[in-house]
């Protein structure tokens, strides 16, 4: 902070001695200590001080916010780089709390755009809070800078996600998707094929079942949480149908497809028995603990779990699982519920191009690899996935590129926070009574408010 | 009082010409005290207050004064009302439970017995725990698959087949209603414990003496006596049991179904996940007005019950 606050003084004095392009933040101070000698010297020199101090004069400062993400380097190491990779612009990059802390995140996001005061000029957004920022006026709209043919490098999923009222307003970044776990071993004895509609997936799980070869067939999450909102939005999309009307203004919840969908969740439980009732109180982590100890057959969860499930010391499933899209319903297509961060700029930021600038890097190819490579965070760039080095360091990530095409985005609302709210606490009334159609009738009527 | 400092004032007018900046001295070695007071506790009381009669919001950047409508809203907001008795539920079954068992623990502390200290001591260590650690440990202790609870009672014969305890609406409420009761039950045996000491030995010698069995000298001696502390146990109890959070939000979240949301679950939703300042202050303020309402009738029961003893 002292050191960004002080450089417009040291900037106009003896930059010299300095090679553009090399100036990072840690060097600053030490840099400043020098400047502060050497600045009587350089102006009664003079003269001549020449282009070089025009163009780190010229260099524009910015600020970055995220999520602190970790791997093998920081996202502070990534925008360290980027400082040293030119010397237009200088970012000042700006922690904020873990992506497990997510309602902290987002609060802090909020307070700093709320100002409306330019900083941060970019910043990674959860794919749910897209909207709200875009509707109150705080992200800048990139249509004219991502023209539709840049775009496209894209997978089409999140570009959904990134889009509000029909305005790119977010550049994606990194993703991940709910996805379908099976064990290949038990599939094998039960006809080796992994299911492609949810009938068959109850059908498969029920005699494996019954066959003793697992306790549960299909695990999934059914906790009042934001997971259930995710559970929900795949079931439902996977039976041609969705949560909000296109325009976005009404609710499809308890149309058909949608309640066939969330009835099929609750005859998990209640019918097929293929889930034990336990689900209603599991998110993700209750829900991994029976599949990597081998007791389940199928599994609904992120790509977290991959890695833990081949670790020996975790798991008893090591080189016994599969991933695949999850089933659909006959006539519909899979779908899996879009997460991860999102790039966007802030409209009030008074260094716009240099803002662009910072965000055409992150989001490039070159940049997404070093992300999946150093981070393990999945590229949003499809053609990443046919990537030499990505497919021998992360074979694992290579090999979603089919599960993350059927990428969807949760509701696209400026309310999603009250539309999330509304959806776990209806969802879960559903679950729990089995009137599945009378519980999305009354929480139609909420959202229809909500949303109108 | 009064006719001896008017005589002496009147006696001595010199000194009532002191006594002003005396009174200012006075004001002045209290203002600290006042404005820390009134920065900390009046100022956000009074804002709140007034958050809630605005319909501000961060998200939607509205800050306009709206009067009564988020009251309104709240009257009409089945969310709320469902959070309102689930949250007097909550405290009228932990705070008598956790008074009963108390009571019972203070009595037999009260004894004397070897490694009486000892216990005493580790009596308290449920108390001493941060309630997201306990919360943790009752979400394991009552796990549906491999909990303790239910391996015991399916092992006793006492169920058929395992229950899952926080995934039912039936039985969630109930064993948050378990986890409070172990964990804060402690604190109120020790409350009870000091008022226990305070009841004179000699009124129970004197009921032995009279024949009295330990029944009778409880239910005519040491109860009557211990009412007093026994109500600002409760009341201290109550008002901190009412803003239970923590322990719903580690274990259930809320759900299923809405079944375990509490008042400060639901106003925590509203505020930091909606981001509907004035709205979440309106659930709030309706919280500070059940817990005045609840802290009022204590204090009316604890009243009479002093005015009956003198």
């Amino acid at each position: 902070m002292t050191d960004m606050k002080k450089r417009p003084s040291a900037g106009s004095k003896p930059v010299v001695t300095m090679t553009p392009g090399h100036v990072t933040i840690a060097d600053r101070r030490q840099f400043l200590i020098g400047a502060g000698m050497l600045g009587a010297a350089a102006l009664g020199a003079g003269t001549g001080l020449g282009i070089r101090k025009a163009r780190a004069q010229s260099r524009a400062e910015i600020s970055f916010a995220s999520a602190a993400f970790f791997g093998k380097e920081t996202f502070g190491d990534l925008i360290k780089a980027f400082n040293e990779s030119q010397d237009r612009v200088l970012v000042k990059n700006i922690e904020l709390p873990p992506p497990s802390s997510s309602t902290e995140v987002y609060q802090g996001l909020v307070q700093q755009l709320a100002r409306r005061n330019g900083t941060p000029d970019v910043f990674s957004q959860d794919v749910i809070w897209i909207a709200g920022f875009a509707a109150a006026g705080w992200a800048l709209p990139l249509d004219e800078y991502f023209p539709a043919d840049k775009r496209s490098a894209y997978f089409t999923g999140t570009l959904n996600a990134c889009t509000y009222d029909g305005k790119l307003t977010a550049l994606p970044w990194f993703m991940d998707s709910g996805m379908f776990y099976y064990r290949k071993d038990v599939l094998e004895k039960h006809g080796g094929k992994v299911p492609e509609t949810w009938a068959d997936m109850a059908t498969v799980a029920a005699a494996a079942q019954k066959a003793g070869d697992i306790d549960f067939g299909y695990l999934w999450q059914g906790k009042q949480a934001e997971v259930l909102v995710c559970d929900a939005v795949e079931i439902i999309t996977s039976n041609n149908s969705a949560i909000l009307a296109p325009d976005g203004k009404s609710t499809l919840i308890n149309q058909k497809g949608a309640v066939e969908a969330i009835q099929f969740l609750y005859d998990t439980i209640a019918k097929t028995k293929i889930s034990p009732q336990d689900v209603l109180s599991w998110d993700e982590e209750p829900s991994r603990q029976p599949f990597t100890s081998a007791k389940a057959m199928f599994m609904r969860n992120w790509s977290y779990v991959w890695p833990i499930a081949q670790d020996g010391k975790t798991s008893q499933v090591v080189d016994k699982v599969g991933v695949a899209p999850l089933p659909a319903f006959p006539g519909g297509k899979s779908s899996a519920c879009l997460g991860g961060y999102q790039l966007g700029v802030n409209a009030n930021s008074k260094q716009r191009e240099a803002a662009i600038e910072l965000l055409t890097w992150l989001s490039s190819t070159e940049t997404q690899r070093r992300i999946a490579l150093n981070f393990g965070l999945a590229p949003t760039r499809p053609a990443l996935f046919e990537d030499a080095q990505i497919k021998k360091e992360q074979p694992f990530m290579a090999s979603l590129e089919k599960v993350f095409t059927g990428a969807t985005a949760r509701p696209i609302t400026p309310a999603y926070a009250k539309v999330t709210l509304a959806l776990q606490s209806g969802i879960s009334k559903a679950l729990v009574s089995g009137n599945v159609q009378a519980e999305m009738d009354a929480l139609a009527d909420q959202i229809n408010k909500i949303v109108a | 009082m009064t006719a001896a400092a008017t005589v002496t004032g009147a006696g001595r007018p010199r000194r009532l010409g002191r006594a002003l900046p005396g009174a200012l001295w006075a004001l002045l070695l209290l203002a600290p005290a006042f404005v820390s007071l009134a920065s900390v506790s009046f100022y956000p009381i009074v804002n709140g207050l007034y958050l809630s009669l605005t319909n501000t919001s961060l998200i939607t950047q509205e800050q306009d004064f709206t009067g009564f409508a988020n009251y309104a809203q709240l009257w009409g907001d089945a969310q709320f009302w469902n959070a309102w008795w689930h949250t007097m539920w909550f405290t009228f079954a932990s705070t008598l439970l956790e008074t009963v068992i108390g009571l019972g623990m203070a009595l037999i502390l009260f004894e004397t017995f070897k490694g009486r200290g000892l216990v005493r001591a580790a009596m308290l260590v449920p108390w001493a725990m941060p309630t997201v650690v306990t919360s943790k440990m009752f979400g394991w202790l009552f796990n549906g698959q491999n909990g303790i609870v239910n391996y015991i009672l399916l092992h006793a014969g006492l169920i058929d087949q395992n229950i899952n305890w926080y995934g039912s609406a039936d039985t969630a409420m109930t064993t948050i209603i378990i986890a409070d009761v172990w964990k804060t039950t402690p604190f109120m045996a020790l409350l009870l414990l000091t008022g226990l000491q305070t009841i004179p030995n000699s009124l129970i010698e004197a009921a032995r003496m009279d024949g009295a069995k330990g029944w009778i000298t409880f239910w005519y001696i040491r109860l009557p006596l211990l009412m007093p502390t026994l109500l600002i146990a409760g009341l201290f109890r109550a008002l901190d049991a009412f803003r239970v959070f923590d322990l719903v939000y580690v274990l259930t979240g809320g759900g299923p179904a809405d079944s375990t949301e509490t008042l400060s679950t639901l106003s925590y939703k509203v505020l930091f996940s909606t981001l509907q300042f004035g709205y979440g202050s309106a659930v709030s303020t309706a919280m500070f007005i059940t817990e005045g309402i609840i802290a009022l009738v204590f204090v009316l029961v604890l009243v009479r019950q002093i005015r009956r003893a003198q």
